[in-house]
């Protein structure tokens, strides 16, 4: 059974740059670059996501004769509803309406 | 670093990947190793497999300490052995130097320096000290040979104002005498053979040929240890060679200036900020740790750590009394490398005290020592 926990901030912008692919491959020093995450960090998301079935990845035929073959990445169709999931929890906090501290000690 | 060094090493760090990550992760680290390769950048390149290799340690270190679901509990049980206790305190005290080399302003390329080298000796304590030997090692011509490594570079290593005890490995300078003399003399304590004795009386010779007074005092003072505690014909031949050593390193002249930021640091740190020199002071003690760390099965009571904390006490003693590098702490890696391979010559469970013990009673009579696992590859 796949554990649930909340995510952590890199993980919700590995998911959000991912799922701004759609479904599109993308590759590992792109997603680091794209998320400003470091590749010690990178790494183990992107192998617990695939172990959650949020990820799925396969192997590209090298774009250049000598280069060896290329790890691709991008969302399942569980991933892509997670990561929309947390847009749409994030969004929902951000518009919810807050105290005004200044009306409430006036 | 040119770029070329950078892409090589890039690559090197590349295959170390795999005896980092758990072999169900083989296909990850191909991927990971492809993916610094596509890196055009080389430094970036570099960084990128860093970062791969830290990933991997972070993980490694996880399922280590908690994969057996008895979380803090089992890593105080592991924390008891000197061997693991060792590699934490290693890092602690790593850490430690390196918040004190940010702090100080150092060049920034120290502190990467140190980390590099923490890494390196973890990868070579895992190798040496995880390896099962089959066949049996005898220490004496281990020892030997490393011996005669210290006199090679007191007669052709590079030299500062006439001492040589260095050498060049790339653009870094290593002092061969604080990477492999630690774990000569523990491995010597786990094994004092005829001619693992001769082999610490060729350090001592090259030592004193070295004019370093520092390690000269420190291997004496671990062979003193070693005697009084286990007094053996082998282990007083190679403590009158060291004393012999000492006293003439004592009586030539050793006037190489204090480095910034490898030599009297325990001092200058608290001219930084009072914290800086807490963490120095703090880490240069964590050495020290598995010394005093044993368990009460342990069937030879402490002589191989009382040696391991006699040897670094010494190297302390030492950076606190003259120019000398302070071990870990300090910037340098040599040390960093030392102190893990020595880490390699303790027992790292209650199994590998036993088999010190059978080596023990074979030395005391006479016969050939074997090794235990990872001593008789420091």
């Amino acid at each position: 059974m796949t554990r649930s926990r909340a995510l952590s901030g890199q993980a919700v912008s590995l998911l959000a740059a991912l799922a701004a692919s759609g479904r599109d491959w993308r590759h590992g020093y792109d997603l680091a670059r794209a998320t400003g995450l470091r590749s010690g960090t990178l790494y183990p998301l992107l192998i617990r996501l695939e172990a959650q079935g949020q990820l799925e990845a396969q192997w590209q035929a090298p774009a250049a004769p000598g280069r060896p073959p290329r790890h691709a990445y991008r969302l399942t169709a569980a991933g892509l509803a997670l990561a929309r999931g947390h847009r749409a929890a994030a969004r929902s906090d951000e518009e919810s309406p807050r105290p005004a501290g200044g009306e409430a000690y006036s | 670093m040119s770029d070329r060094t950078a892409r090589r090493l890039a690559g090197s760090v590349g295959r170390l990947l795999r005896h980092v990550f758990p072999e169900s992760q083989s296909g990850w680290v191909r991927a990971m190793r492809s993916e610094i390769e596509q890196v055009e950048d080389d430094r970036a390149a570099l960084r990128f497999a860093l970062g791969c290799l830290w990933g991997g340690f972070r993980q490694a270190a996880a399922r280590r300490l908690f994969s057996h679901g008895q979380g803090v509990a089992m890593m105080k049980i592991k924390l008891r052995h000197p061997r693991n206790a060792g590699i934490a305190c290693a890092l602690a005290a790593t850490a430690l130097g390196i918040a004190y080399l940010v702090a100080a302003g150092a060049p920034a390329r120290y502190p990467v320096v140190n980390a590099a080298a923490f890494l390196l000796g973890i990868v070579a304590l895992g190798g040496l000290g995880g390896a099962r030997v089959q066949a049996r090692v005898h220490s004496g011509p281990l020892l030997l040979a490393l011996g005669s490594c210290l006199l090679a570079t007191a007669l052709a290593g590079a030299s500062a104002q006439g001492v040589s005890r260095w050498i060049w490995i790339g653009p870094l300078s290593v002092q061969v005498s604080l990477v492999v003399l630690p774990a000569m003399v523990v491995a010597f304590a786990r094994g004092p053979t005829s001619l693992g004795s001769v082999g610490m009386g060729v350090a001592a010779v090259a030592l004193a040929l070295q004019h370093d007074r520092a390690m000269a005092g420190t291997l004496a003072l671990g062979l003193a240890i070693l005697t009084i505690a286990r007094p053996r014909p082998a282990s007083v031949g190679a403590l009158i060679v060291a004393l012999a050593a000492f006293a003439v390193a004592l009586a030539r002249p050793d006037d190489l200036p204090a480095v910034p930021f490898v030599d009297r640091i325990l001092f200058t740190s608290f001219d930084v900020h009072p914290l800086a020199g807490a963490a120095v002071l703090l880490g240069a003690l964590l050495l020290l740790v598995p010394s005093i760390l044993g368990r009460r099965d342990d069937p030879v009571p402490g002589n191989a750590r009382w040696v391991f904390g006699a040897v670094w006490l010494g190297c302390i003693v030492s950076a606190a009394l003259g120019n000398y590098p302070t071990p870990v702490v300090g910037y340098g890696g040599s040390a960093i490398l030392g102190y893990l391979l020595s880490l390699s010559c303790l027992p790292a469970d209650a199994r590998s005290a036993r088999g010190r013990a059978e080596t023990a009673a074979q030395a005391d009579a006479g016969t050939p020592s074997a090794l235990p696992r990872g001593a008789s590859l420091a």
